[in-house]
């Protein structure tokens, strides 16, 4: 309606918003395959050292294109993510996916304190995360790995799925959070983030 | 500090305290299983079995075996379409549209062929789980989680799809986990077909699930058609007899060889296929079995595999395959996850004797690689369709690809 009444108006918004999406589009089109894109906000071989971001290096390929995917499609939504999602062409993503879960990844950064790294592994028992992301959580195909990964990346999307805000697959990961308190997300998180992964 | 006086108080109130919190942690309950996990028995604890998810961004063909795809002498099978991500459901427009729907992606595809190169269009996005999809005199019909909507003359708007009318809505009041998803087909008196499937792997259902209901288009007004139906993600009516034939999706973790999937065939509205008490017409449920017979419920025309995962099925009534055809089913075998060898993972033909004895034959195979191996396979069938020319296409929802089986006579 409002765009209907005022042409110009929205006329010269698009137009603004179009010079700036410009070159946006283009420099995202042209190294949009590039890992070192990623590497830029998710760390050195996707090893990440920003809290808030998460660790892309050994994590299973089809984990990393799910969410590619969810981010493109607009049913994950984040401010970073998803211009960056928005042009990727299905075969980039399973490119960038191969080529990160193929990274090593780095010894945690984070140390969990000596009361949550013993009562880590009973939690993530009773609360099924072994369950699907495995004995030593590194996640399985679709599964993202959870041993090393950012504590502040951890504890926003637990909270994200508690609060069914977080998208979803298939309803598995907000059965899972919907019933943990905030202070299971706060030593799950904390467990979590201090664990090696390994498969030992 | 407080006075001297309160500090008993106090002290006794936080030891209270300390009680009640003892307390509520002792009385938390243990957290459910992921529903994939339902029903599985202590001994069952440690067992590597777990479903698989698609590629939802899908795969390319030429990074696939597809040539080691395999169908009958004088059959050929190629790749029809590719980059539709997590290709489910398949229906057919007036015009020759292929539509294809999905189950986590929440947009509905369109496949339209232009010479012999086919353009993958996203017609509609952002729906809840829209795995049911059909095709009737220019509307496309959805079902969605939890309503169906109609896109009228969708095919000369494919760019820019009309707004969505609402048929029925509030078909999913629970929003809770489990087989929600919808299998969608118009039958023969032209209303639009159904499933509402279990809560769970044995949980027992409320009045609505479990069932294969049906709405009238023209009313909205909703039948439930019969009962008992775990998961049925596929049907068809016989091109003679206008009876509705269904697969149907048994329980999981009660061993590698049993329950079987089933294919069933509707006589009569109101029968009870026997969920959550039988399985495969003879089989009580361990749990929901007890203080029941089998016999009061309608058992399945074939048994088809224990967790061979059949999903869409259609009856042949093409011109191009040989004369045998007429009549058969075909049938995508999704493939099983709760089996320690896995089995499926094709196209299955059924065929019938002059007794009307159906018997299953293999007819599209070569996805299954390693049945011991995670994952098994490398594609899974989801539905098959019927194309004008006789040649039937196939979904493959772990690739997102479309393969088309033709015949040709020597």
């Amino acid at each position: 309606m409002s765009d209907k009444s005022s042409p110009t108006r929205g006329g010269a918004a698009a137009a603004a918003a179009f010079a700036v999406a410009l070159p946006l589009f283009f420099c995202a089109r042209a190294i949009a395959a590039d890992p070192q894109v990623c590497a830029a906000c998710h760390g050195p071989e996707g090893n990440s050292v920003i809290p808030t971001n998460p660790s892309i290096a050994a994590q299973p390929a089809q984990s990393i294109t799910l969410q590619l995917f969810q981010f493109r499609e607009g049913n994950r939504k984040d401010p970073q993510m998803t211009p960056m999602a928005a042009n990727l062409s299905n075969q980039e993503m399973n490119e960038l996916a191969a080529y990160f879960s193929k990274q090593k990844a780095a010894a945690p950064s984070h140390k969990t304190s000596p009361e949550n790294a013993a009562a880590g592994p009973k939690l993530a028992r009773q609360f099924n995360c072994v369950q699907c992301h495995g004995p030593a959580l590194l996640g399985l195909q679709h599964i993202p790995r959870l041993a090393g990964q950012q504590f502040e990346y951890l504890r926003t999307q637990l909270r994200g799925f508690k609060a069914h805000t977080r998208a979803d697959l298939d309803g598995n990961m907000t059965a899972a959070a919907e019933v943990l308190s905030e202070n299971d997300v706060e030593i799950l998180a904390d467990y979590l983030s201090g664990l090696t992964p390994s498969r030992d | 500090m407080l006075p001297a006086s309160f500090r008993p108080l106090v002290s006794l109130s936080s030891a209270l305290a300390c009680v009640l919190i003892a307390n509520a942690a002792q009385a938390q309950p243990p957290a459910p299983p992921p529903s994939w996990q339902q029903g599985r028995s202590a001994e069952q604890e440690k067992s590597p079995l777990h479903p698989f998810a698609p590629h939802l961004a899908g795969r390319a063909v030429k990074d696939l075996p597809v040539n080691t795809l395999k169908v009958p002498a004088g059959f050929k099978v190629e790749v029809w379409a590719e980059g539709i991500p997590e290709a489910r459901s398949l229906a057919l427009g007036d015009k020759g549209t292929v539509f294809v729907s999905n189950r986590n992606a929440k947009n509905v595809y369109a496949v339209v062929d232009r010479g012999g190169k086919r353009e993958v269009k996203t017609i509609l996005k952002g729906l809840n789980s829209p795995n049911g999809i059909a095709f009737r005199k220019g509307t496309l019909y959805v079902a969605e989680r939890h309503r169906i909507t109609r896109y009228d003359g969708i095919e000369a708007s494919l760019d820019n799809a009309p707004e969505g009318k609402v048929v029925v809505d509030g078909l999913d009041p629970q929003n809770q986990p489990g087989h929600f998803w919808k299998f969608l087909a118009m039958g023969p008196d032209g209303k639009l077909y159904y499933n509402v499937g279990a809560p769970g792997n044995i949980v027992m259902p409320s009045y609505f699930q479990a069932a294969i209901s049906r709405v009238d288009p023209k009313t909205g007004a909703v039948e439930e058609y019969v009962q008992g139906v775990r998961n049925s993600v596929g049907f068809d009516w016989h091109p003679k007899t206008k009876q509705l034939w269904f697969t149907n999706h048994a329980r999981d973790w009660l061993g590698d060889d049993s329950p079987n999937d089933t294919l069933h065939r509707v006589a009569k509205k109101g029968v009870h296929f026997g969920y959550p008490y039988c399985h495969q017409g003879d089989t009580l449920d361990p749990e929901f079995g007890k203080s029941r017979s089998c016999k009061d419920f309608t058992p399945p025309t074939l048994k088809l595999g224990a967790h061979i995962a059949p999903l869409g099925m259609r009856f042949y009534t093409g011109k191009m395959f040989p004369a045998e055809y007429q009549n058969n089913i075909f049938i995508a075998m999704h493939g099983s996850w709760n089996r320690s060898t896995k089995q499926g993972y094709n196209v299955t033909r059924v065929t019938f004797d002059a007794k009307g004895k159906a018997k299953m034959r293999p007819f599209l195979t070569g996805f299954l690689q390693d049945e011991k191996a995670d994952p098994p396979m490398w594609g899974r069938p989801v539905d098959v369709l019927q194309m004008r020319d006789g040649s039937l296409l196939v979904s493959d929802d772990y690739n997102g690809i479309l393969y088309r089986v033709s015949y040709k006579k020597k």
